[in-house]
């Protein structure tokens, strides 16, 4: 090879490198840091995915790889803490859901198929938040349904009432 | 001189004043092109965008949503890299889509341990230095019939592989993997030859292509003694396809790779450009006419199962959801059985009726039946197009969306995301369609001609024994206009 052979191979195998790293790294880069920056900071970020298979809501991944056989576990609670912001990333992997939180008048959001969309709230006093799809899904939509646990803050003061500060759509 | 296995090509020049009304030498007229071909890098300038675009596509396929009109993977390869190789690369640029190809990339690679580089030296037939077993291919499979079952059984299953992100993913993994493998233990590319699903196809349907490689003078071709357009020099690799220049007469088994441009010591080689469908017309095996027929009775059948009003059919094809065993049996049975014995049968009856019709006894069936098979070819290639247009026209708006948010984590990269599914001018699509399958139609009797009047010179044995081939592609046009326009 000469010189300018041995060169451009060498730029070739530079630019395979590159391009195996790149995808990943921006990826993770996306998911871990982007995201999350594009919130008020100390905001809580709950990603949910709604599954009309036994109608569950999920925290597991229901993505290309794992969908085909891992079960996800249903999510029925999760523990919130009283004016902690909240963002629920919400991912629909089959059919078209909604979800509604109805003590907070937050819904119906539409989840369809394959989207993820964004809802935001700050609950503001202690106690308990339904949230449900409100989408027939399938025939175990009723089971479609969990709670938050709003645990009181020991930095909070007066207790102003549950509400809703933003209601998202699909993200950015 | 050629060590290496027998090149699967034969001879001819064009023959014809219509193959020769507008056939012009590509490089001739444009030198720019030839300089950039002669590059040592200009294979690997085509191949790393996308080789980018698969990688991000398995990407997409493993941890993107399943949801597959949603995925990257799905959309852009089902849909818009689909339409583009069947519609636009296939019929303009022959085997183009081979030039670039990223499957056999990493195959190559460990073949040649360069991405760019030529290495000169000794390998079994060849002036180059490669590396692996360099085993040769055995001959009982240096045909297409392996591409052929590999193809068919893919098709079996394509309800999966256009719905579902993880199968996508699963072939191209197993494709790059299993070509690697053969590079290590084969010469050459034995998997783009032998075995890779697609470039079965993309054989067949090259000839009817508006391009070719060619040698300028094939009197040249018989005086050089290097023979390096297939034994490779320190300009340019070994022919990957195995095929001698002087000999080449058809697009099928060119892959277009211009290494034979590159290692020329007689500058003979050059690009031309051709009328659609009016130069290739030797089939040359009963795999290339099985070839042919399996593409024709998958269009019919795709087109049952994705575009009829006949849902039960769509429900047994889809067996991931719908989970109807037998219902699936029977649609992957009757697809086989009518690909492999049931067409082929109907096509071997009218070669019967056209030889006693015409009453030429000079011509075995068997002649006949391979000549004459080259009419389902742009019958099919047009049937593929016609197919494809409601891919791209109705459902094509999801790369709009996609292209935005590839993985559906919830992206909008270009504003467009949330584009909805808008189907484009969908009363068009009928009309197009018609007017698709009749230039089949069209081409497809003209071929029929032409391949009729050089196997019986004689004009009214010819024409007579026209009628009953012509009868089958008539009828073959009327079930698909039934299917598309009811």
């Amino acid at each position: 090879m000469t010189k300018k052979i041995f060169s451009a191979e060498m730029a070739g195998v530079a630019s395979i490198v590159v391009m195996l790293l790149a995808f990943p790294l921006s990826l993770w880069y996306w998911h871990s840091a982007y995201v999350p920056g594009q919130y008020p900071p100390g905001s809580r970020i709950i990603r949910l995915t709604a599954v009309a298979e036994n109608g569950l809501w999920t925290q597991d991944r229901v993505i290309g790889y794992s969908y085909w056989w891992k079960k996800p576990s249903r999510v029925s609670e999760i523990r919130l803490v009283q004016g902690q912001h909240v963002v629920l990333l919400l991912h629909s992997p089959d059919v078209q859901h909604s979800i509604s939180i109805p003590e907070l008048r937050i819904g119906p959001v539409p989840i369809p198929a394959g989207h993820t969309v964004a809802v935001e709230f700050t609950p503001s006093s202690a106690g308990e938040l339904n949230f449900m799809c409100v989408q027939v899904c399938g025939r175990d939509h009723s089971k479609l349904a969990g709670r938050f646990i709003v645990e009181p803050s020991k930095t909070a003061g007066r207790d102003p009432g549950l509400h809703a500060s933003r209601l998202g759509g699909a993200i950015w | 001189m050629a060590t290496v296995q027998e090149p699967l090509a034969r001879t001819t020049q064009p023959e014809t004043e219509e193959e020769n009304s507008w056939r012009f030498d590509v490089f001739g007229r444009w030198p720019l092109l030839k300089r950039l071909v002669r590059m040592r890098s200009f294979q690997f300038a085509l191949i790393l965008p996308n080789l980018a675009l698969f990688y991000f596509f398995l990407i997409t396929g493993l941890f993107g949503t399943p949801v597959g009109n949603r995925n990257m993977i799905i959309v852009f390869v089902w849909i818009l890299w689909w339409v583009v190789l069947i519609a636009g690369l296939m019929p303009l640029g022959s085997r183009v889509w081979c030039t670039m190809c990223p499957l056999p990339f990493a195959g190559d690679w460990l073949q040649r341990r360069a991405v760019i580089g030529v290495r000169s030296g000794k390998s079994p037939g060849t002036e180059n230095r490669f590396f692996g077993l360099q085993k040769r291919w055995p001959k009982k499979l240096s045909n297409i019939w392996l591409q052929n079952f590999g193809f068919l059984f893919l098709a079996t299953f394509s309800a999966l592989l256009v719905t579902r992100p993880i199968v996508s993913v699963a072939l191209f993994a197993a494709m790059i993997i299993i070509a690697a493998g053969m590079a290590l233990v084969f010469r050459l590319r034995t998997f783009c030859n032998y075995v890779c699903p697609i470039s079965g196809f993309l054989s067949l349907y090259a000839m009817t292509s508006t391009l070719e490689l060619r040698s300028s003078d094939k009197n040249e071709c018989l005086k050089c003694k290097t023979k390096s357009c297939i034994r490779g020099s320190d300009k340019g690799w070994a022919c990957p396809w195995n095929v001698y220049m002087g000999k080449l007469d058809r697009n099928n088994y060119c892959g277009l790779c211009f290494e034979c441009v590159k290692s020329c010591p007689n500058d003979n080689i050059s690009l031309y450009a051709r009328p659609f469908a009016t130069s290739d017309y030797m089939i040359k095996g009963f795999d290339e006419v099985w070839k042919a027929s399996i593409m024709l009775v998958l269009a019919f059948s795709y087109s049952v199962v994705l575009l009829s009003p006949w849902g039960v059919f769509k429900d047994w094809a889809n067996i991931s959801e719908k989970h109807l065993w037998s219902g699936f049996g029977a649609y992957a049975a009757g697809q086989m059985l009518l690909a492999l014995i049931v067409f082929p049968g109907l096509y071997y009856l009218a070669i019967r009726l056209a030889k006693w019709y015409s009453s030429a006894n000079a011509v075995s069936v068997r002649e006949m039946f391979l000549a004459y098979s080259y009419m389902l070819v742009p019958m099919g290639l047009l049937a593929w197009i016609a197919f494809s247009i409601p891919l791209i026209m109705v459902n094509g708006s999801y790369i709009i969306s996609v292209v935005s948010d590839p993985l559906g984590w919830g992206m909008n990269l270009f504003g467009t995301a949330d584009f909805p599914w808008t189907p484009f001018k969908p009363d068009w699509v009928p009309a197009l369609q018609v007017g698709v399958l009749l230039v089949g139609l069209y081409y497809s009797l003209r071929g029929l001609y032409r391949v009729a009047s050089k196997v019986l010179p004689d004009p009214a044995q010819r024409n007579r024994s026209l009628v009953p081939p012509a009868a089958l592609l008539l009828g073959i046009t009327l079930v698909f206009l039934k299917l598309f326009i009811g």
